[in-house]
C-alpha cells in the first residue's frame, strides 16, 4: 500500500503544474488556436513524432535482440540461485542403524534453517550406505557417530548444504557428549528442546525482511535499462542529426516539440519494455518458487520501476543534448565519460549497499540527487532504510529538476542540433545562451 | 512585381565571416526564381532564414505582407542542400509522415504521398528503406516530400546537383508544373544552362549582397553588345584583342565572343575581321546566363 503514497503525490505535483502551465499558456493568441483545432492529435506534432519513434523502435531488430538478451539475463538471475540452491536437500539423508526422536528433530530443524528439505532413508549397514552415496541416492549417512558424503566440504564453503552439514556435525558431537555424560533420554531431549534466550532490540525491528538478493537484481536491472535507453536517446538524435533530416523536420516543427517527441516516444518504448521485463521477472520468480519476492522485494521492485522511470525522464534530456552536439560515433567518445560517470557512482555505490545491506550517509546523500536516486532510493526501499516522506521528497526533487533540466534542454538542442561539422561544445553552447 | 516572399535586409555574421550583409529578395506566386552566386555567397543561408533554421542578427522574411511564423512554414516546402531522410525509414512512410507534420490529415498525406510517388516515377519503391535508393531515387524522394502537403512555397537548395540528364528533366518538369498551379519556386543552382531553362525570375548574389535580378530575358539583353564571329582559318582571334573598346569573352572552335564598350562600331569589328579572311559568321548575341553571372560576381 505505501508505495502507492508516493506514485499518487508525484501524479498530484505533475497534474498541478500541467494545469498551471495550460492557465499560463491560455492566451498564447489565435496561432496556437489554430494548431489545436488543425493539429494532429492533442499532443500536436510531438505526438506525431512519438508515434514514429514508437513505430521504427519497436520494429527495429535492435530492439527484439535487446529485449531478448534482458529477458535472458532476467532468467539466469532468478533459475540459477532456485536450481542450485538445491543441493543434497532434495536427495534423501540416509541413516544406519536406529536414530532417537531427538535426532531426527533436530535433523528437520538444522535442515529448515539452512533452507534445505530433508527426508530420512534408513540404509543397512555401512557398506550400503556408501554405494548409496556413490551412486547418488543419498547425500550424506549417518552412520555410528559419523557423518558420511562423497567430498567433505571446503571449511570456506558456505552454500547452504555445507552450512547444514557443518551445523549436524556439531549438533550431533553435542548429543554424543550428552551421551557420554550418562544424560537420561529425556534430559536429552529436554536440552535439544532448549529455547533461545530472548533478543531485545532498542529500536523497533524491520517490518519486512532484508531482501539483498532482489536489490541487488534491482539496482543492475535499472542500470542496464536506464543505460540501454539513454543510449537509444543519444543515437536517435544523433543520427537525425547526421542525416540532416532534422533540417527538414525543422523546418515545420518546433525544436521542442521535435525533442519532446522524441524522448516520448523512447520513453513510451522503453517503459513498454521495462514493464515486461519486470512483469516476466516478477511472473517466473513465482513459478520457479524463488525467494526474491518475499519481504520488503514487491516494494522494493515497484520503486525500482518508478526509479527507473523519473530516471529516465531526467536524464533523457540530457543525453539528447548531447546528442545534437555530435554527429559522428568518434566525436561521442569525449562525452561519454562525463556523461555516464555521475550514473556510474550512484550504480557501483547502491550495488555496494545493497550487496551488504548496510546503508551508509554517502548512499543517503546519493538517493536525494536526481542524478542518482534511481539507483540509490530502490536499493534503501529494500532494505527499510527510507521512510514513504522520504521516497516522497526525493521524488520531487527529481521532477522539479527535470523541469528545469527539460527547459535548458530545448534551448540547447535548438542551437547545437543545426550546426554541423565539428563536435559543438559545451562552452560554446552556454556562451551562446548566455548572449541571447 | 508584387512578392509573396519577401526577404528584407538580412544581415548574419559567423564570428568575423559575414555571411549576410543586407540581403534582399522577392520572389512572386506562379514564379521559378533561380537563386544564383558563387560557393559561400550566403545562398543557404537565406533559404534557410526563410525556415528559422538561421539565427538572424537583422532583417525580416515575410509571406503576403505578414511576417513568416510556424504556421506559414506549415505551408512551405524545403529541400535542404545535404537534403535530409531517415535512412532506415521505407520511402512511403516517410514521405506520409512528413505531410502529416505539415498538417495533412492521415487520409490526406497517404493518398498525397501515392501521387506524388506516383509522378515521380518511384511508386514501385514506396515500400523500400531510402538508403537502399540511389542518389537520383533518393532525390526523387526528397522532392516528394518538399511538396506532398501542396505548398504555397517551395525553396529547394541545388535540387539539379548529381542528376543524370533524365532526372534533370524530371525534376526540372515538376518545379515548372509547380510554379504554373500557382506555387512560389525558389531553387539555387550551379547550373546555370539549366536555371535558363527553366526560370523566369533570376537572382545573383555576391557576398551577402544581391548583385543582380531580373527577368532572364532582361538579364540577356541587357548590359554592353557582344558579337559572335568566326573568321575561316583564324581560330586565336589576336585581331580581336587588339581592337580597341572590344574584350574577347570566349574564344573556342573557331568562334569568338566579344563584349563592345558602350560606343565601339560594331561595323569596324566586322571590317576588322574581313581584313582577317572570309567570315563565315558574324552575329549580334544575346548574353548567356553564365556571362551575366561571370560578370556580375567578377
Amino acid at each position: 500500500m505505501k508505495a502507492i503514497i508516493p506514485v499518487l503525490a508525484i501524479a498530484v505535483a505533475v497534474a498541478i503544474r500541467v494545469v498551471r502551465y495550460r492557465r499560463r499558456h491560455a492566451a498564447a493568441g489565435a496561432e496556437r488556436q489554430r494548431r489545436r483545432r488543425s493539429g494532429p492529435g492533442w499532443l500536436g506534432d510531438a505526438g506525431l513524432v512519438a508515434g514514429r519513434e514508437v513505430r521504427e523502435r519497436l520494429r527495429g531488430k535492435a530492439f527484439r535482440i535487446g529485449t531478448a538478451i534482458i529477458l535472458v539475463v532476467v532468467s539466469a538471475a532468478i533459475v540459477i540461485p532456485v536450481v542450485s540452491k538445491g543441493g543434497p536437500g532434495h536427495e534423501p539423508v540416509g541413516v544406519v542403524g536406529t536414530v532417537p526422536a531427538s535426532t531426527r528433530q533436530l535433523l528437520q530443524i538444522l535442515a529448515k534453517h539452512s533452507g534445505l528439505d530433508v527426508r530420512i532413508v534408513p540404509v543397512q549397514d555401512d557398506v550400503a550406505a556408501d554405494e548409496a552415496l556413490r551412486s547418488g541416492k543419498i547425500a550424506l549417512c549417518i552412520t555410528g557417530g559419523q557423518i558420511r558424503l562423497l567430498k567433505a566440504p571446503a571449511a570456506s564453503d558456505t552454500s547452504n548444504s555445507a552450512v547444514f552439514v557443518r551445523a549436524l556435525a556439531q549438533e550431533l558431537g553435542i548429543e554424543r557428549a550428552y551421551t557420554d555424560a550418562r544424560l537420561t533420554p529425556g534430559q536429552v531431549e529436554q536440552l535439544a528442546r532448549a529455547a533461545p534466550v530472548p533478543v531485545v532490540g532498542l529500536q523497533a525491528t524491520n517490518k519486512y525482511g532484508i531482501v539483498q538478493g532482489t536489490s541487488v537484481i534491482g539496482v543492475i536491472l535499472v542500470f542496464i535499462m536506464l543505460t540501454q535507453y539513454l543510449t537509444w536517446t543519444l543515437t536517435g538524435v544523433m543520427e537525425e542529426k547526421a542525416s540532416r533530416v532534422v533540417e527538414v523536420l525543422l523546418a515545420t516543427v518546433r525544436p521542442i516539440e521535435l525533442l519532446a517527441g522524441k524522448v516520448l516516444g523512447i520513453g513510451l518504448v522503453a517503459m513498454g519494455q521495462a514493464v515486461l521485463v519486470l512483469g516476466f521477472a516478477v511472473a517466473l520468480a513465482e513459478g520457479v518458487g524463488s525467494n526474491l519476492l518475499h519481504g520488503t522485494a514487491p516494494l522494493e521492485l515497484a520503486a525500482a520501476g518508478l526509479w527507473l522511470l523519473l530516471g529516465y525522464a531526467f536524464w533523457c534530456w540530457v543525453y539528447a543534448t548531447a546528442g545534437s552536439m555530435v554527429e559522428r560515433q568518434d566525436q561521442v567518445q569525449s562525452l561519454a565519460l562525463p556523461l555516464s560517470l555521475p550514473m556510474l557512482v550512484g550504480y557501483i555505490t547502491s550495488l555496494t549497499v545493497a550487496g551488504s545491506g548496510n546503508p551508509n550517509l554517502f548512499a543517503d546523500v546519493l538517493a536525494y540527487l536526481p542524478p542518482t536516486a534511481p539507483f540509490a532510493m530502490p536499493v534503501l526501499v529494500g532494505l527499510s532504510a527510507v521512510t514513504w516522506w522520504e521516497f516522497v521528497a526525493s521524488a520531487l526533487i527529481s521532477v522539479a529538476t527535470t523541469v528545469a533540466v527539460a527547459r535548458l534542454a530545448s534551448r540547447l538542442y535548438r542551437r547545437a542540433v543545426l550546426r554541423t561539422g565539428k563536435r559543438v561544445s559545451v562552452r560554446e553552447l552556454l556562451a551562446g545562451l548566455a548572449r541571447s | 512585381m508584387t512578392g509573396a516572399i519577401e526577404i528584407i535586409g538580412l544581415r548574419k555574421a559567423y564570428g568575423k565571416t559575414t555571411a549576410l550583409d543586407g540581403l534582399d529578395l522577392s520572389v512572386a506566386t506562379g514564379e521559378v526564381h533561380g537563386f544564383l552566386g558563387p560557393n559561400g555567397a550566403g545562398k543557404t543561408t537565406t533559404m534557410r532564414a526563410v525556415f528559422g533554421l538561421t539565427e538572424l542578427d537583422a532583417g525580416a522574411v515575410s509571406w503576403d505582407g505578414a511576417p513568416v511564423g510556424p504556421s506559414q512554414r506549415r505551408r512551405f516546402g524545403y529541400m535542404p542542400e545535404e537534403r535530409g531522410l531517415y535512412p532506415g525509414m521505407h520511402v512511403g512512410e516517410q514521405v506520409e509522415y512528413l505531410g502529416r507534420l505539415h498538417g495533412l490529415s492521415p487520409a490526406g498525406a497517404a493518398a498525397a504521398t501515392r501521387s506524388w510517388l506516383e509522378r515521380l516515377g518511384i511508386a514501385q519503391r514506396a515500400g523500400d528503406k531510402v538508403e537502399a535508393l540511389s542518389h537520383g531515387n533518393q532525390q526523387r524522394v526528397q522532392l516528394a516530400a518538399a511538396l506532398v502537403h501542396d505548398p504555397e512555397l517551395v525553396v529547394l537548395d541545388e535540387p539539379l546537383a548529381g542528376l543524370d540528364p533524365a532526372g534533370i528533366d524530371a525534376i526540372g518538369q515538376v518545379l515548372v508544373d509547380q510554379a504554373r498551379s500557382g506555387c512560389c519556386v525558389l531553387f539555387s543552382s550551379h547550373q546555370l544552362d539549366l536555371v535558363e531553362e527553366l526560370c523566369e525570375m533570376v537572382t545573383i548574389i555576391d557576398h551577402g549582397r544581391l548583385v543582380v535580378s531580373g527577368t532572364v530575358d532582361e538579364l540577356a539583353t541587357s548590359g554592353a553588345r557582344r558579337l559572335v564571329v568566326r573568321v575561316e582559318g583564324n581560330r586565336d582571334g589576336a585581331w580581336a584583342r587588339a581592337l580597341p573598346g572590344v574584350t574577347v569573352s570566349e574564344a573556342s572552335g573557331g568562334e569568338l565572343r566579344l563584349v563592345l564598350d558602350p560606343g565601339t562600331d560594331s561595323d569596324l569589328v566586322l571590317q576588322a575581321a574581313m581584313a582577317q579572311g572570309k567570315v563565315t559568321e558574324f552575329s549580334l548575341e544575346r548574353r548567356r546566363l553564365s556571362e551575366v553571372f561571370r560578370e556580375a560576381v567578377r
